[in-house]
């Protein structure tokens, strides 16, 4: 390579020595969004472009009229006339105060570069805008034809179709990203007819691993993850949302579909549950739990990556310059930017703690459980609510405890209604007060009384939750104060109540206070407001009546914020007040109180595992926000109002009304957009290629990468589009040309020609991705677990690596199945991501990645030698290999084949038998150590001899290291 | 190394590309007339592996750099910044202009302000005036240039911390050391070229993401080092597996992906070869570099380290409650630091969690916590500074200490506002706070900047952290403005996108 860019560099200055001042294209015209906008962009508009605040000598180069506007006789730019085109006299210059661009820039134009500028002017200065700005117009011609074409000019043809098994390894990994079983490559290889393997591409398309391996392309660019992120990146339930990524691929919902759903499903009409989950792609955002955080800061942080999010995953763009001035490369300014910005300002998420607005995500057998497990706290608080009755008001014999009181009247002061129930409670109605006080005239029989008892019972309130109080919002009362009068003809006695004593009180408001002639205290129960409560009272003196009698009872309830008794029931008791006893002193109840306890607590639990996933939900219209402009990007320095709006110049803008989410989503896939298509077909191209058509597949700008094969490109772009946005579809084009199916195998020649394979000139030859590399251990070890869906699970991680601040939370390696499963199911905390996936070039979520660039590193080595997932899967397949025969040969080429899938050359397997048989012969020789490698592996020698299976071990191992199996060919 | 790389094909064209068409040395100038000059271009690009060493573009002051970072943030009235102004207002309400339009991260109100807590004097022939806190770094007080008026402008943890050490207070950027990796290649052929070593029982409130690579390839992120379990994930071989057998598969492995190479022609697959043997060869060469066992005893006197200690603290659910003076954690971390330059590390960064003295609850108060983090500290980054010294790398290493903000002049007044023993606290201060400079290129005994007479704002000489940045890459001979990687559209910088980073070649030497 050092070779090939010195030879890149000699002719360059071969070009110089030997050419000087002939265009160096001169055989064909120059092309001015190839040749000439790439000069100007990297050299002229930081200071001549569309960023109005570094905008030099008032001159723009990034719009034609401007550049060509004559100024005493001369133009920047002046058609056909070199001499009279000041940008060429700057370029050239050697005065350092007239030299363009600036020494001070530390930018120069190259003499090559002059003259490419000089020709284009001597050919009239055709203007045009930047390729990807360009509408995509389909190329005539095949996929194939176009590659055929490319690889013409360079004197290269298609290689030859790589072997069956090879492509139908090839395929299984990129569609699927699990490898096949050798049968099934055996199976094409048969008869690998073209329509054996539509079939075949078919048949994996269809797949349900289809979704799961695409998905998690996808959650790269969605910055999903696991936890919020930031110090205390504390854990977030949106694996539903990664189940509907799963499912909408697997459904091939169409990119438009795609697009509205996520970023507006939950604008559509009547939204389906799953087009809300949708949604939580732009709740993926980081939240910062820190302590002494600004809420809004972190909130507008979010919005902001909402919109840099949005523009780079769908069209290829940077918004993150324009936040704080215009976009120096790109027609993006400032003012574009938060008038886009005020699109997605409207949402109600706020950096809160609860990540709210959250939704509810139940499946049918959770609904059924939950309300199972509900009514049965239902019924057994009422089952206990009668025992408890029942057991304070009769003792043993039958001895009557307490007896309902019978009221005459009873009124409340304010306009709520008082009716008297069969069971002899007062059940309370109509309008409720701030505050109450009901008196009640009851009578009693003759008589020695000596206590009285306050039930309050829980009562219904319309939306089917019950309370002791009046106030849904907080069923608390407060009795403030309690008193008791004899009426005893003119004569009103009050009698005097003494050893209050209640089964619970709220900290602060004792039952004490309810007697203690001080309405600013009383009793009160938070947070068991939804319960059953007693407060006994004895009476300071026995009230002895001979004749009937009657009372009345006062209960004021002075608190305010309607804190009044929803339902309650007074009793009194003739029998001596030390054998009066509370519910929770009554051993008849105990049984049921526990069953009552362990009930609740089940309810409780189950609730908690059912998911609440954030969503995105539009503030009501009285509470939008105002968009300002945040000065320099700085949200606390806010200048002019902004109206929403799309960006200009990429396909039309909706007439009339201010655009929202929907228009957004809308705009992205219309088919006036040129980015998106282009964008797209990149993304998916570079995954079956190893590399983009456009390399910087985060970068269509005009700093970007030039495409390597421009009709090819929108050849895709316009299929893609035009065939409904259909990803199978696309995927199945490019999968059956025979570009796709070349053989990967590269010559010194092909090296030469086209070193990183852009034609291309064969087939993709690369590492797999992180979470492939490990599903494939997996598969081929057979521990692969096929679960789909759910919770995120925790496969072995070294321990001690959560170490968060102020961050409780450990992770437990997973037992069972949850140990294997796919890789997309691995939970994901940004801040400590999966140290394997990351050393494989995995991102943490934080942001969004929209590609991974691969790196080849000796810690890679140390994870499929060491991690105990790879131990695992090693001892696994060893299993595989010494119940698949007898002989050592055969047992490798067994293993091998299951890893490589293509048949074996003779003697290929030859340094794994050696490896094998020395191995064992050294295991032979400390069989303590053969046993603790197979531990070590979660091995089990089944029977067999230690040092043998621990041989197989260690082969297994080496099989899963080979450059080959780590590699998609 | 050069013999066994001539693959890394993705990274190495990766990197290439930047370096050739869009860095500071691309095409357009330098390197193009460095070619012209008859310079080879090869020592300068990273040719044949992303990590070999590259000549840096400027003349270089200092190799390698040992960066200490003391997260939660250390107050400065405390440990270098003397002011007696405060110990007249003690207790008194704070002044409006302290408080006007400003956000606090926990202050509410009208907060007291608060004396500080210990005696300082000063130290040294250049008498830098220090804390009692400080006995031993006082002894190496001519070393240091402390700056007193270091500014940021993010007053959370993780943004601070991220904007000290990626130029960005958000997610996404590369960590110093990466860019430093990035742009030098590393000096071993064996060890990582950036490594991460942590203390204090948890990791630092940013996390990993603190020496990520960012949107450099993943090549150059750091690689924590830990004392306890394998120093590098995954590093030991599993039980039963000893070197002869390792050694065995290796080869076995070597030669099937030897004859694999001959069918595909994949100079990558050369490149996975040298990376398993590079690997094996970590194995052996990590663990005896961070085996601190062999040092002499006076050596681990001088830093006051331990081999072989655990602290209870690093596997506490708050450590903070179990911090004791002589927890050598710490320590082992500074004495580790020395071993892996001297092996040719070319970026060590040390993290001390425990700084954030609040004084809102137990084991994170200024009177009680900051001796004690002191006490584990301060010694052994006297030692680390007089053993670089004697064996003559400090001249070539480049020591930064500091924490990613200051603390206010003003008593934390959210929970208590009266003085209480155990819970006297500052809150977070971003406008004013000290950091100090040692080493290659940075002339010692110097003190640098001046604030006003409550330690709240700069009066004279104002240090941003994009200065530091600058200074940093400077010292090492990558020019902080023409140093960049090509990413989103952009020429993405340590010191950001505008240009008020400035090198501060007054502390140069």
């Amino acid at each position: 390579m050092r070779n090939l860019a010195f030879r890149f560099l000699m002719t360059n200055l071969l070009l110089l020595v030997t050419l000087p001042g002939t265009p160096p294209l001169a055989a064909e015209p120059v092309r001015f969004a190839r040749d000439v906008l790439p000069i100007l962009s990297a050299n002229c508009y930081a200071c001549h472009g569309p960023d109005e605040h570094e905008r030099q000598a008032e001159m723009r180069l990034d719009l034609e009229a401007a550049a060509k506007q004559p100024r005493d006789n001369a133009a920047p730019i002046w058609p056909s006339q070199p001499d009279q085109s000041l940008i060429l006299e700057r370029m050239t210059s050697t005065d350092p105060e007239r030299m363009m661009p600036p020494p001070k820039s530390r930018k120069q134009v190259t003499p090559t570069q002059v003259e490419t500028i000089r020709q284009w002017i001597v050919e009239g200065a055709p203007w045009g805008r930047h390729w990807s700005f360009e509408p995509v117009v389909k190329p005539a011609g095949s996929l194939d034809q176009l590659v055929t074409a490319a690889l013409q000019q360079r004197g290269l043809a298609m290689r030859p179709q790589a072997t069956p098994q090879a492509r139908v390894r090839r395929l299984s990994l990129d569609l699927i990203g699990l490898p096949p079983t050798p049968e099934q490559a055996d199976a094409f290889a048969k008869a690998p007819t073209r329509a054996a393997y539509e079939e075949l591409v078919w048949e994996l398309l269809n797949s349900p691993r289809f979704g799961e391996h695409w998905a998690r392309m996808w959650l790269d660019l969605a910055r999903y993850a696991d936890t919020k992120g930031y110090e205390k990146d504390l854990g977030r339930t949106v694996w539903p949302y990664r189940d509907w990524v799963v499912a909408a691929l697997n459904d091939d919902m169409p990119l438009d579909q795609w697009t509205l759903e996520q970023l507006a499903g939950d604008l559509l009409p009547n939204p389906t549950e799953a087009q809300r989950i949708a949604t939580a792609f732009h709740r993926n955002t980081m939240c910062n739990d820190e302590g002494g955080t600004d809420d809004e800061e972190f909130r507008v942080a979010a919005v902001k990556d909402r919109i840099d999010t949005t523009i780079q995953v769908w069209m290829g763009l940077t918004m993150g310059c324009a936040k704080c001035h215009s976009h120096k490369y790109d027609p993006i300014s400032n003012d574009d930017y938060y008038r886009f910005y005020a699109i997605f300002n409207q949402t109600e998420d706020a950096d809160r703690y609860d990540d709210a607005p959250r939704m509810e995500v139940i499946t049918p057998t959770q609904r059924t459980e939950r309300e199972r497990l509900q009514q049965r706290v239902t019924q057994l608080e009422s089952e206990l609510m009668q025992a408890e009755v029942a057991a304070e008001n009769r003792g043993e014999g039958d001895v009557v405890f307490w007896s309902p009181v019978r009221v005459s009247q009873a009124v409340s002061r304010g306009e709520a209604t008082l009716e008297a129930q069969p069971d002899q409670s007062i059940a309370v109605s109509g309008k409720s007060a701030v505050d109450d006080v009901y008196t009640l005239t009851v009578t009693l029989a003759a008589g020695r009384y000596t206590a009285l008892r306050l039930e309050a019972l829980p009562a219904k309130f319309p939306d089917g939750q019950s309370g002791v109080g009046r106030n849904p919002a907080d069923p608390n009362f407060v009795v403030s104060e309690l008193s008791v009068e004899w009426l005893d003809g003119p004569r009103t006695e009050r009698l005097k109540l003494e050893h209050p004593r209640a089964d619970f009180s709220q900290g602060g408001w004792p039952v004490a206070a309810a007697i203690d002639g001080d309405t600013k205290t009383g009793w009160a129960v938070s947070p068991r407001s939804r319960e059953r409560h007693v407060a006994l009272f004895d009476l300071a003196q026995p009230l002895t009546l001979t004749a009937e009698g009657t009372l009345r009872l006062t209960l004021t309830q002075a608190y305010g914020n309607r804190l009044t008794l929803a339902r309650f029931r007074l009793s009194t008791s003739t029998i001596d007040p030390a054998q009066l006893t509370l519910p929770q002193d009554s051993p008849a109840c105990r049984p049921l109180r526990e069953q009552l306890t362990a009930a609740k607590t089940a309810l409780k639990d189950f609730v908690a595992e059912v998911a609440q996933i954030p969503i995105l939900r539009q503030l009501p219209a009285d509470q939008q926000r105002v968009t300002r402009i945040h000065k320099r990007g700085n949200f606390l320095d806010q200048g002019e109002p902004v109206s929403p709006a799309l960006l200009d110049g990429f396909g039309p803008r909706p007439e009339g009304a201010a655009p929202g989410r929907i228009e957004v989503a809308r705009w992205l896939v219309n088919r006036d957009n040129p980015l998106t298509p282009r964008v797209w077909a990149n993304r998916i191209w570079g995954r079956l290629f190893g590399i983009g058509i456009v390399e910087t597949e985060e970068d269509f700008g005009q700093l970007g990468a030039p495409p390597s094969n421009p009709a090819l490109l929108d050849w895709l772009a316009a299929e893609y589009r035009d065939g409904g946005w259909s990803l199978k579809q696309l995927l199945k084009t490019i999968v059956l040309s025979e570009t796709y199916q070349q053989a990967s195998e590269t010559t010194a020649a092909l090296q030469e020609l086209d070193p990183r394979n852009m034609i291309p000139s064969r087939g993709g030859r690369f590492r797999l991705s992180a979470e492939a590399v490990r599903d494939q251990a997996l598969a081929v070890s057979g521990l692969l677990s096929d679960k789909m869906g759910g919770p995120a699970v925790m496969p072995p991680q070294p321990g001690g690596l959560w170490r968060s601040t102020y961050n409780g939370k450990t992770w437990v390696d997973a037992e069972g199945e949850d140990r294997f499963r796919r890789s997309l199911y691995t939970y994901l905390k940004r801040t400590t991501p999966y140290p394997s996936f990351t050393t494989f070039d995995a991102g943490s979520g934080e942001v969004c990645q929209i590609r991974r660039i691969r790196t080849n590193t000796p810690l890679q080595a140390l994870i499929t030698l060491n991690d105990p997932v790879y131990l695992e899967a090693a001892a696994a397949l060893a299993r595989r290999m010494v119940t698949s025969g007898e002989q050592a040969e055969s047992r490798v080429a067994y293993g091998l084949r299951l890893a490589l899938i293509r048949p074996l050359q003779p003697g290929e397997a030859a340094p794994l038998v050696r490896l094998q048989r020395d191995v064992q012969r050294q295991l032979a020789m400390s069989p303590e150590q053969a046993a603790a490698l197979i531990k070590s592996a979660r091995g089990e020698a089944g029977g067999r001899d230690p040092a043998e299976f621990a041989s197989w071990v260690v082969t297994a191992n080496a099989i899963l290291n080979l450059d080959e199996f780590l590699t998609r060919n | 190394m050069e013999f066994l790389n001539p693959g890394l094909q993705q990274i190495r064209h990766e990197t290439r590309r930047h370096f050739l068409q869009s860095s500071g040395l691309g095409l357009g100038a330098m390197a193009f007339q460095s070619l012209l000059a008859g310079e080879g271009l090869a020592d300068r690009l990273p040719a044949a592996n992303p990590l070999t060493p590259r000549q840096p573009m400027l003349a270089p002051r200092a190799k390698r750099v040992i960066y200490l970072h003391m997260a939660g943030s250390p107050s400065q009235l405390e440990l270098f910044d003397d002011k007696p102004e405060l110990k007249k207002l003690h207790l008194q309400d704070a002044p409006a202009s302290f408080l006007e339009g400003k956000r606090f991260a926990f202050i509410r109100g009208v907060p007291k302000i608060l004396a500080g807590q210990f005696a300082f004097g000063r130290q040294g022939e250049s008498g830098q005036v220090m804390s009692e806190l400080l006995p031993n770094l006082a002894k190496v007080a001519d070393q240091l240039c402390v700056i007193r008026t270091v500014h940021t402008d993010q007053f959370n943890h993780a943004p601070s911390q991220l904007f000290t050490h990626t130029g960005s207070p958000r997610l996404g950027g590369p960590s110093i050391g990466s860019w430093v990796t990035y742009g030098l290649g590393s000096l071993n052929q064996d060890l990582p070229g950036f490594v991460v070593l942590l203390s204090g029982g948890k990791t630092p409130d940013a996390g990993k993401s603190l020496w990520g690579s960012g949107f450099l390839p993943s090549v150059y992120q750091g690689v924590q080092c830990r004392t306890n379990g394998d120093p590098v994930l995954y590093l030991g071989d599993p039980a039963g597996m000893d070197r002869g057998l390792r050694r065995r598969m290796l080869d076995a492995l070597a030669e099937m992906n030897q004859a694999e190479y001959q069918r595909s022609g994949d100079a990558e697959t050369i490149t996975r070869i040298a990376q398993y043997e590079l690997a094996c060869r970590m194995q052996v060469s990590v663990p005896e570099v961070m085996d601190i066992s062999k040092e002499p005893q006076h050596i681990l006197d001088l830093y006051g380290a331990k081999p072989g200690f655990v602290s209870p603290a690093e596997s506490a659910d708050d450590p903070r409650s179990l911090y004791k003076g002589d927890d050598p954690t710490f320590a082992n971390n500074c004495l580790l630091a020395r071993r892996l330059i001297e092996n040719g590390v070319r970026f060590v960064q040390l993290y001390d969690w425990g700084w954030d003295h609040h004084g809102s609850s137990l084991g994170e108060s200024i009177d009680e916590t900051l001796p004690i983090k002191c006490q584990q500290t301060e010694r052994s980054i006297a030692g680390l500074l007089i053993d670089l010294q004697q064996r003559g790398l400090l001249e070539e290493t480049l020591i930064v200490w500091g924490g990613e903000f200051g603390r206010t002049p003003m008593m934390q007044n959210n929970v208590r506002s009266e003085l209480k023993k155990g819970y006297i606290g500052r809150d977070h201060h971003p406008y004013a706070f000290t950091m100090w400079l040692a080493g290659g290129g940075i002339k010692g005994g110097l003190s640098y900047g001046q604030t006003d007479e409550f330690g709240y704002y700069p009066v004279e000489n104002p240090v941003g952290i994009r200065d530091l940045q600058a200074t940093i890459l400077h010292v090492l001979g990558l020019d902080p403005h023409a140093f960049h990687y090509t990413y989103q559209g952009l020429d993405q910088r340590l010191i950001g996108p505008t240009d008020e980073g400035r090198v501060l070649t007054e502390i140069l030497a």
